[in-house]
């Protein structure tokens, strides 16, 4: 089959198919609608809670620490106070990054050319990989918010090298998550395991799609 | 900024004129029907959204098509798990079957099965040439240079032709 034939063997049943398809008038009043409802559908409501927490959780946790920090610094644990600030502070940040991409994506001309808007698509879907580099992070301060001056003082051996031997191995896989959680590792078990469900799916092939647009960017004439 | 009724008249002349577009880029990315019926609205919301922002010194028919492909692409990226389902040979194309045309079917049948396989910029490129544009406007909708699209044309030609072969041998 040649080049003419193939391509109007494809133009003929366009019309055909044109026949089993519709598209409805849609009048102004109807595509209003349509658009509020299209924004919050594309923003799905455990999205939605998610971010709500986050913020309340960041909202309290800064109020309770600022207090803290002002009128009881001496009297409370030092260990509470810089692990849960930590805590705090990073959920911020994840949070901060997650509303940023919500209004960029937004921002998003989708009348550009396909490689330039699919371009910065895909980037911002895969900078949802700091929002988790980042909350990974928070992994050690989980296991020394709940220490004290007291435990310090009256702690035996055996409880301080079970709680550093729980806090380095915390630290270390934070700190090799925070540093491997990339791109390039897309391909990696550990890395599947950790982004595999079908909320991750969009991001998956977020970054497939990069590796087609940098080699459509790459091609040279042969 | 148009006024509401204007911009709602002109919306549906232009979908009414330019429809093909929706339905072969639906075609192209959507193997169920109601996927496609599903990204011709995604679509339609879309276009009626950036009509403000049109810009003339675009052809229209390359301002629609980017639009198109745009949302498909992302529709499709979106609905991964859908699409990610085999396609077995010859039964979506059901819809467009005829019955003195079996052979024809046959082929219609591989090209799309071929499109189907196509990684989601490869899909915008296959259309495009489907549809007889020049190199220049492929050039503009995907935004690569239009000695890339040459290339990469001849690449999905060789892949195309091979896959006919092996059909016909």
């Amino acid at each position: 089959m040649n080049e003419l034939e193939l391509k109007n063997l494809w133009q003929n049943s366009n019309e055909k198919l044109e026949k089993s398809l519709n598209i409805n008038r849609i009048n102004s009043k109807e595509i209003s609608r349509l658009k509020i409802y299209h924004f919050i559908s594309s923003m799905k409501p455990i999205k939605i809670f998610t971010l709500l927490i986050g913020i309340i959780w960041v909202g309290f946790g800064a109020v309770i620490l600022g207090n803290l920090f002002i009128y009881a610094f001496t009297e409370v644990s030092k260990f509470f106070l810089f692990s849960a600030s930590i805590q705090v502070g990073l959920t911020a940040a994840a949070i901060w990054i997650y509303i940023y991409q919500l209004i960029n994506i937004y921002q998003i001309d989708i009348a550009e050319p396909i490689v330039k808007t699919q371009e910065r698509l895909a980037s911002l879907k895969k900078s949802t990989l700091w929002v988790t580099r980042i909350l990974f992070l928070q992994l050690p301060v989980w296991t020394t918010f709940y220490l004290s001056e007291s435990m310090l003082e009256n702690g035996n051996w055996l409880m301080w090298i079970i709680q550093a031997a729980v806090t380095l191995s915390f630290a270390y896989i934070a700190g090799w998550l925070f540093f491997n959680i990339k791109f390039e590792n897309r391909n990696k078990k550990w890395f599947q395991l950790i982004f595999k469900g079908k909320e991750w799916t969009p991001l998956m092939k977020s970054m497939e799609l990069l590796k087609e647009i940098e080699d459509y960017k790459s091609t040279k004439k042969e | 900024m148009m006024r509401k009724d204007e911009k709602s008249k002109q919306f549906q002349a232009l979908i009414e004129q330019h429809k093909g577009i929706l339905f072969k880029v639906a075609r192209t990315y959507c193997q169920d029907k109601e996927d496609r019926q599903d990204l011709i609205q995604e679509i339609s919301i879309q276009i009626w959204q950036s009509l403000d922002r049109y810009n003339s010194k675009y052809k229209i028919s390359t301002w629609l098509y980017r639009i198109s492909l745009n949302v498909a692409i992302s529709f499709y990226r979106k609905n991964a798990k859908r699409q990610n389902r085999s396609i077995p040979l010859n039964e979506h194309i059901s819809e467009i079957k005829e019955i003195d045309q079996t052979d024809k079917e046959e082929q219609l049948g591989l090209l799309e099965h071929f499109i189907s396989e196509l990684n989601d910029i490869d899909k915008a490129l296959m259309l495009l040439y489907l549809e007889d544009k020049s190199h220049k406007e492929i050039a503009d909708i995907l935004g690569i240079s239009q000695s890339n699209v040459g290339t990469k044309i001849g690449r999905i030609k060789v892949k195309l032709k091979t896959r006919f072969s092996q059909l016909n041998s």
